[in-house]
């Protein structure tokens, strides 16, 4: 039994129904893999992603967040993805203004038939994280 | 700064003459009823009235040492569901006139046939210090104005340095105070219906001495801006402190540890109007699986759920309209300086989309409006196909 | 002591530990975690870092109720009502394994109420109370002083005697006495409790979790003439207290004049359990017609509208089911003493329909039932 047990994230990746779905499943049809503890998790569009579930996750357990959608110009719905960048540039910026780590939050644009750019920013993000270590907020129980 | 304005005699004391002035405005139409705080019967507190009959407004006061219903929210619950129809004069502090102008744009409050009269603003007392005892607490208030001496006075109005004209410019009439001698005021317009107001109330162009207007103007600007800069220090240095001491896991969940979420900060906040609240909502009633979870997770779980969610959460949604009130902190009754967090966020959060929150009707609400081009660096960047091993080994 | 909520014939019995009141109940609440007897524990503990916060919180980490664990299952504070809390944790269903709960009387009381009200459920819930002193008022723990105060009050508890400083809604409190909790810790007028602790075992399940801790079975009921005595002063102090309250329209005009409408009363309300309340809805969103309309009438009209029919209403709707918890009155920023109000309409309405709310659960709330023949003064 090791002592030091190796920390594996708890990885929250929001993607959208479209684009975001789309880089996931050209990944697979190439048979490109990404790590096991990054947890898909698909909304219609990322304009439509509330920004209270990016904080809602991050206090409940997550150890990061990455959000993707279609390119700009893009979006499915037009300017879901304008939208979007706007919601995480204001929880990113309510992050930074009280210490709570907003790079634990990434935002990258995947189109449909990106599969590698997207497993490539699944594995990034994982080590990114690794390397940032677990989420303070995860362990407080009195949040 | 529009160069027109107008003098306001202020012979027998301040309030006296502004009630003198609606009364004045009210017998001639110009509008027909007022919205102004006015001391309770038990004359222990404030409350914002509607009045039509002149006489009542013999006990209104139009900048009471407190603030215990932002005016704001006072405008929104008279016009959410409509437009007025009989013509209202508001007469409010400048950070009321701003939640004001936010709910507008909101769709919560409508703004035509009201007329908006801001005052220059020395701040108010916080509510719970007046409370304990409204006499002695009035006389304080009255000394601290005069001497323009904030520190009794909230928090938030401390380092407030959206008090005059310039936060809301395109209110109807503002009444100048600062930098002008005993015995007069400024009554500037801000609107072509301010102006029409003015013109309607033949109003003198210069004061009892024979100062012109213009003159008075001019020393009422200066003193304005010098007061501003001095309060942009300030509210600078504040927030930077403020910054230290809540910022990380640690702090941030010390500064909310006593949260008995009450909900009075959300109930009071001008802008929050949400009929129904999402952290009071379904979405976060949950089966008890879920609670015994997240309890097993975390080795325990603070019941009710969700505090510092509700906090962060109602920051992403209001805080891009924030005029920095401080309704919510007079509103906790557990002293947490949760208006000075918000102001801090709201500040922060507002400068980064380029927004000022009540400033103007016709900014669009940061949150509606984007460009194609901007915010480039929210996005992450991506040059190189990443070469990690488990990726390699697909 | 009343018999629990349990349909055998059990007898209730007394265990006398040898150890104080704060260990005994620490060890017992640890050794059900410990075993697995329960999944979590609702009780009191520490929040943030500098000993300031008070929160309930589900424990399911025994180390928790160590003597200096996280926990403060006894302490004099009420951040929240219980009773409420345990409903919203049974309202989306039942609990699948036992959670015990280290609640209050009125708590208690509260939680009666609302399963009455179809807003929470008792099975698998464990009901752990005591015979209550009061609690201190929330600014207590704001500045700091609730440490300083604690030694004082356990003095009292043992002589039977409330500090002075405890809200005073607890003060004017008779029913101090849990009804229907599965184990209760005699604590008020208790000696010696830093020495030693008397639980009643109320139900089979109240005595199956106690087994495990060491103790003798005792009888007799020593602590009451304390209670008795401390009803008498109580109720003197409860009947000054109603005394104090201006009646009549101006009387609530006055009272409630500088109410700022934050609803704070009805949120912090137990029984208040309404997802989205009348008052809130829209019902009272008020066209502009309507305050122009008022304004004809009376020339002049407070914006927000509805103080006064804010209160008057609630008490319509919840006075039957008030427990006398004191949460309003702790909550309001404006001072008002929303509780002595409301529990002085309560008792009179309450006693109108011999009503006690909480003394029984399959007493049903006098609105949800009636008989052919009452209140023929009523109908004319």
């Amino acid at each position: 039994m090791s002592e030091e047990q190796e920390f594996v994230p708890r990885i929250i990746y929001f993607m959208c129904s479209w684009c975001g779905s789309g880089g996931a499943e050209t990944a697979a049809a190439h048979h490109l893999r990404y790590p096991e503890n990054v947890v898909p998790s698909r909304v219609n569009c990322t304009g439509a992603l509330p920004p209270v579930h990016i904080l809602r996750t991050l206090i409940e357990g997550a150890d990061g967040v990455v959000i993707s959608g279609c390119h700009p110009g893009d979006c499915h719905y037009e300017d879901g993805n304008f939208r979007a960048r706007r919601r995480v540039a204001l929880v990113k910026n309510l992050l930074d203004t009280l210490g709570l780590e907003p790079e634990r939050v990434w935002f990258r644009y995947v189109a449909h038939g990106e599969g590698r750019r997207f497993v490539d920013t699944a594995a990034a993000f994982n080590d990114h994280i690794k390397r940032l270590g677990p989420n303070p907020l995860k362990t407080r129980s009195d949040t | 700064m529009n160069a027109k304005g107008a003098v306001l005699p202020v012979g027998e004391g301040f309030a006296p003459a502004v009630i003198e002035w609606l009364k004045e405005a009210l017998n001639r139409e110009i509008f027909e009823a007022v919205l102004i705080p006015v001391e309770t019967p038990a004359e222990d507190s404030y409350a914002y009235l509607l009045i039509q009959n002149p006489a009542i407004l013999d006990r209104a006061s139009p900048l009471p040492p407190v603030m215990p219903v932002q005016g704001g929210k006072a405008i929104g619950r008279l016009t959410m569901r409509g437009t007025l129809n009989k013509r209202v004069a508001a007469v409010v502090r400048p950070c009321e006139a701003r939640a004001a102008i936010e709910l507008t744009k909101l769709k919560q409050a409508h703004l035509t046939n009201l007329f908006l009269i801001t005052l220059d603003c020395a701040g108010v007392l916080p509510l719970s210090d007046y409370l304990e005892d409204p006499a002695t607490a009035g006389a304080r208030f009255a000394e601290a104005v005069t001497q323009g001496d904030r520190s009794p006075m909230r928090p938030s109005c401390q380092i407030c340095h959206r008090f005059s004209l310039a936060s809301a410019p395109g209110v109807d009439l503002h009444i100048g105070t600062l930098g002008i001698d005993e015995g007069s005021a400024v009554i500037v317009p801000g609107s072509l219906k301010g102006e029409r107001i003015l013109e309607q109330m033949g109003v003198s162009e210069d004061d009892e001495r024979a100062r012109p207007v213009a003159e008075m103007l001019e020393r009422w600007t200066t003193q304005v801006a010098e007061v501003t800069e001095a309060q942009i220090e300030r509210r600078r240095q504040a927030h930077a402190e403020l910054q230290e001491a809540v910022a990380g896991a640690d702090r941030l969940l010390e500064t909310f540890s006593t949260c008995i979420n009450c909900h009075n900060c959300q109930r009071a906040c001008p802008v929050c109007y949400c009929r129904q609240c999402y952290f009071e909502s379904t979405a976060l009633k949950l089966p008890p699986d879920n609670y015994l979870a997240r309890a097993t997770a975390k080795g325990a779980l603070r019941f009710a759920p969700d505090t510092l969610l509700f906090h962060l959460g109602r920051a992403s949604h209001m805080a891009l309209s924030c005029v920095s009130c401080g309704a919510c902190e007079d509103a906790c009754p557990m002293d947490i300086p949760v208006g000075q967090v918000f102001s801090l966020l709201a500040d922060r959060a507002q400068e980064a989309l380029g927004y000022v929150a009540g400033r103007n009707v016709d900014d669009p609400l940061p949150l509606v409006a984007y460009e194609m081009e901007e915010l480039h660096g929210v996005e992450q960047p991506y040059v190189e196909i990443y070469r990690e091993q488990e990726v390699q080994d697909a | 002591m009343p018999e629990g909520a349990t349909s055998s014939a059990f007898t209730p019995e007394r265990l006398r530990t040898n150890q104080g009141a704060e260990e005994t109940v620490r060890q017992l609440l640890r050794s059900l975690l410990q075993s697995g007897q329960v999944e979590a524990v609702l009780a009191l503990g520490k929040t943030g870092t500098e000993e300031r916060g008070v929160a309930y919180s589900l424990f399911t980490e025994p180390d928790a109720f160590a003597m200096d664990g996280d926990a403060l299952p006894l302490l004099p504070f009420m951040p929240a009502n219980g009773g409420g809390l345990l409903s919203r944790l049974t309202l989306g269903g039942a609990l699948a394994r036992p959670v015990a709960a280290v609640i209050r009387p009125c708590e208690l009381r509260a939680f009666i109420e609302l399963m009455k009200l179809n807003q929470g459920g008792l099975d698998n819930v464990v009901l752990i109370s005591s015979t209550c002193a009061g609690v201190y008022p929330l600014g207590t723990a704001v500045n700091g002083n609730l440490d300083e105060r604690v030694s004082s009050y356990w003095e009292g508890m043992e002589h039977g005697e409330l500090d002075e400083a405890v809200r005073p809604t607890c003060r004017a409190c008779e029913s101090f006495i849990p009804e229907g909790a599965d184990i209760t810790v005699a604590l008020f007028g208790e000696e010696d409790l830093d020495r030693q602790c008397t639980l009643y075992l109320n139900t089979e399940r109240g005595a199956a979790l106690a087994q495990r801790l060491e103790g003798t079975t005792v009888t007799g009921n020593s602590e009451r003439a304390a209670i008795e005595r401390s009803k008498g002063e109580r109720d003197a102090f409860r009947q000054k207290l109603f005394a104090g309250v201006d009646v009549g329209m101006t009387g609530l005009i006055h009272t409630f004049g500088r109410c700022i409408g934050c609803h704070g009363c009805k949120t912090v309300c137990p029984i208040c359990y309404c997802q989205l309340c009348h008052f809130d809805s829209h019902d009272c969103e008020r066209e502009p017609g309507y305050y122009e309309g008022e304004l004809r009438r009376k020339g002049g009209l407070r914006v927000p509208p509805d103080t006064v029919f804010f209160q008057l209403g609630r008490m319509a709707h919840m006075a039957l089911s008030c427990v006398g918890c004191g949460m309003c009155s702790d909550v309001c920023p404006a001072d008002i003493p929303v509780s002595t109000i409301f529990s002085k309409v309560a008792a009179s309405a309450q006693a109108t329909f011999d009503y006690e709310p909480g003394r029984d659960l399959a007493e049903e709330i006098p609105l949800r039932t009636f008989k052919e023949e009452e209140f023929a003064q009523v109908a004319t």
